[in-house]
């Protein structure tokens, strides 16, 4: 009814409204239902069946006749309405009804049989399925997760890549360095080298002029020594001789 | 003067091994060994030649003036320093490698920022048990199945089962 005059009232308003504000106006104007929206996330359906009483009858149904009826109550109505409905003939027993007991008790007996099986069974199956599905999203997820790792570890190994550069910087200096020490200690050598020759060239050449001055002196001794000196020594040295084996018997 | 050109930026070696990849490790390995090679025969050499005594080998040496000039010449001799040509090539490869290093980064953090929306999406997913066959192909593209193309069942070819 509302709504209805509100779009009855629309083209009024929209006249009034500029053109770019007419679409929002219009819907701001228009309550199509006032209910409560229903909200996205749905709770999840319920994994198995809720309680039943012999097998197929739901426990909701007892449970809303106990006020009115009492405990009894249900099983009475099912009774009387089995035995009205036979009574009137509106339901007929007949072959049909022979082969349906016997069809049923067959059904349940299966079910009751083979049903945990199956259960099982499908159950597996689709335990497999969510195992590998949730095996590839966790994969998936650690996988991301290495990789988040390793893009921050590498992003850490290039902040640091100065120590390369300051690394091979150094060395260069201290190539440099070493160089000129090696320079400075090369000089250093040579000219020591030169000076330890002239000490050494200077020791040399007193050592040879000694020599020499000393084989001089001696040739010209020897030279000097005529036969009658010759003969005097030896005799003075026969008398030596003699004058020292006296001493050495005289000792004895 | 000397000791003064060496006291250059101190390396953390320990640090920096710390931070080198597996496979950068050789090229690690053989600049460490360079480096130490390097500032062990720096230590080796000492910081100034030793003086040499100048009083004994005038007393020694009978040549008159030789030591005087010998004195003269050494103490005039400056030896230059070795011109440094590398620091300049290896700062204008730092320049260059920063160029990269920051586009690198750049892209290295982009990548981070989408495997972090990737890895949003996988946690937040409904959980499997919960999920129907549309927000599984919606979760996972391909395992949409393309009926158009494949229009009977099962929708994909036969060797993709």
């Amino acid at each position: 009814m509302l709504s209805r005059l509100a779009l009855r009232a629309a083209p009024g308003v929209l006249r009034n409204l500029s053109p770019s504000l007419s679409a929002g106006a219009l819907c701001a104007a228009r309550s199509f239902h006032g209910g409560q929206p229903c909200l996205a996330p749905l709770p999840p359906l319920p994994e198995r069946g809720g309680a039943v009483r012999h097998g197929f009858i739901p426990e909701e149904f007892f449970q809303f006749l106990y006020p009115k009826t009492g405990v009894t109550g249900p099983y009475m109505l099912g009774t009387g309405l089995t035995l009205y409905l036979v009574s009137k003939e509106i339901y007929v027993f007949n072959n049909e009804t022979v082969s349906a007991v016997v069809f049923l008790s067959l059904v349940i007996y299966a079910v009751k049989r083979f049903g945990p099986d199956v259960a099982a069974f499908a159950e597996k199956i689709n335990e497999e399925k969510l195992a590998k599905v949730s095996t590839i999203k966790n994969d998936s997820i650690k996988a991301l997760e290495t990789a988040i790792q390793q893009e921050k570890k590498e992003q850490e190994r290039v902040a640091v890549r100065s120590y390369i550069f300051d690394a091979k910087r150094n060395n260069v200096a201290m190539l440099l360095e070493i160089n000129y020490r090696e320079r400075m200690l090369m000089v250093y050598n040579e000219v020591k080298k030169r000076l330890d020759y002239q000490v050494a060239m200077q020791h040399l050449k007193r050592r040879k002029e000694q020599d020499h001055m000393i084989g001089w002196v001696e040739r010209n001794v020897v030279q000097s020594i005529t036969p009658q000196q010759h003969k005097e020594s030896i005799a003075k040295c026969i008398l030596d001789l003699k004058a020292l084996s006296k001493a050495a018997q005289a000792t004895v | 003067m000397a000791g003064r050109r060496v006291a250059q930026k101190a390396i953390d070696w320990m640090a920096f091994a710390e931070y080198v990849s597996p496979d950068n490790r050789m090229k690690f390995n053989a600049l460490k060994t360079i480096s130490d090679t390097i500032s062990s025969r720096l230590t080796s050499l000492p910081e100034k030649p030793p003086a040499i005594d100048w009083e004994y080998y005038r007393r020694t040496i009978a040549v008159a003036g030789l030591v005087d000039e010998f004195e003269k010449k050494f103490s005039a001799l400056k030896i230059p320093m070795p011109v440094d040509t590398e620091t300049a090539k290896i700062d204008a490869q730092e320049k260059a490698t920063e160029k990269d290093a920051i586009a690198y980064v750049d892209a290295s953090k982009a990548r981070v920022v989408e495997y972090e929306k990737e890895l949003e999406r996988y946690q937040n997913m409904i959980p499997f048990e919960l999920m129907t066959w549309e927000e599984l192909n919606e979760a996972f593209h391909e395992t949409r199945l393309d009926k158009e193309k494949h229009r009977y069942w099962p929708h994909k070819p036969i060797t993709d089962m």
